[in-house]
């Protein structure tokens, strides 16, 4: 004879990332490291981006290269002589807690005060799972189309930084990145959008002194 | 597609608490996915299913309930569900019902929640 029985679970899982994001936030508090969640589309200049920040910030830093394969970002951050870790999600779109968790502790987290994590290329996949940063900076570049964050509304809702890169190339592109900025502001309405061009090294300044505001906070 | 790993982890769940109760077989999988996150239910079913093969959850039901969104509107005060206009990859545009701004918390609609399973199991090890 067999019987049938109904078994409660209640066990979420994204709730369990957001509880290992917030545990690694606490590890990065105790080391007073400041952690921003980079995230953007694929090729809208977040690994360029960092590597101006590494170059022009005035405090030690540290990277977390997330990709499908990572080797060919940590590469390009190690030249800067900072400590980096790669992340390989493989098949994965996203990064997760539990894959930073492991980073940290190989990071030598008190010899640095900022740490920028490089999620994968992704505009929908990382939204669903947070960190445990203390800012999310998400990048996008003209040349994904102007229509970009209508079509993406989620991630910039949740965004506390925008950037809008490669702006020395939108006439070219025919994309306006004035519109880009103000569909950012009808989702998020506060937070602080920069225009910049890598390339012509502008905007950088203006990043470098919304971080350092954050990090007061 | 994070659809994969997500299904990995409900399946992880399903079966840890199917055996932790004796189960042997697992009739029903109820699950509950936020219209907020970035999951589509029709993909999660099918990977389930796939995770499915070759183990006690075989041939289990999956039943997909969606969590509607609800808000904190920070402009108007309105607390409750969310007006959204769901579009095709699922990637829902939500306004306040009251005063249509943006400018809100969201206080549900982003669950992957493993509710309930029903199994079958034994007299004997009840």
């Amino acid at each position: 004879m067999h019987k049938i029985a109904d078994i409660e679970i209640q066990h979420d899982i994204l709730i369990a990332n957001r509880k290992l994001a917030k545990r690694n936030q606490k590890i990065l508090d105790k080391a007073n490291v400041f952690a921003v969640d980079v995230l953007g589309a694929i090729g809208s200049g977040k690994t360029s981006l960092i590597e101006k920040l590494i170059q022009e910030m005035n405090h030690p830093v540290a990277v977390i290269a997330g990709d499908v394969i990572s080797k060919f970002d940590a590469g390009r951050f190690e030249k800067y002589d900072v400590p980096v870790i790669g992340l390989n999600t493989g098949k994965e779109c996203h990064l997760d807690s539990h894959l930073v968790e492991h980073a940290l502790q190989d990071l030598p987290l008190d010899e640095i005060e900022v740490l920028f994590i490089e999620n994968v290329g992704n505009l929908i996949c990382p939204v669903d799972f947070d960190l445990g940063s203390h800012l999310r900076m998400v990048v996008i570049s003209v040349s994904e189309g102007d229509d970009t964050v209508e079509k993406h509304p989620l991630i910039f809702k949740d965004a506390d930084l925008v950037i809008i890169n490669k702006v020395d190339i939108a006439q070219a592109v025919g994309a306006d990145e004035n519109k880009m900025v103000q569909d950012v502001k009808k989702l998020n309405p506060d937070v602080n959008v920069i225009k910049t061009s890598l390339k012509e090294n502008k905007g950088v300044s203006e990043i470098i002194k919304s971080l350092e505001e954050f990090m007061r906070q | 597609m994070h659809e994969l790993s997500m299904a990995d982890a409900i399946v992880k769940t399903v079966i840890e608490a199917a055996e932790k109760n004796d189960a042997i077989e697992i009739l029903e999988v109820t699950i509950e996915i936020g219209q907020m996150t970035m999951l589509n239910p029709e993909q999660l079913k099918f990977m389930l299913e796939v995770l499915s093969e070759d183990t006690i959850l075989n041939g289990a039901e999956f039943n997909m309930e969606l969590i509607p969104i609800e808000i904190e509107c920070l402009s108007c005060g309105f607390k409750g569900e969310a007006d959204s206009e769901e579009l095709d990859h699922y990637i829902p545009v939500i306004n306040c019902p009251n005063c249509e701004e943006k400018n809100m918390n969201i206080t549900a609609g982003r669950e992957c929640n493993v509710k309930n399973i029903k199994i079958e199991k034994s007299d004997e090890d009840a």
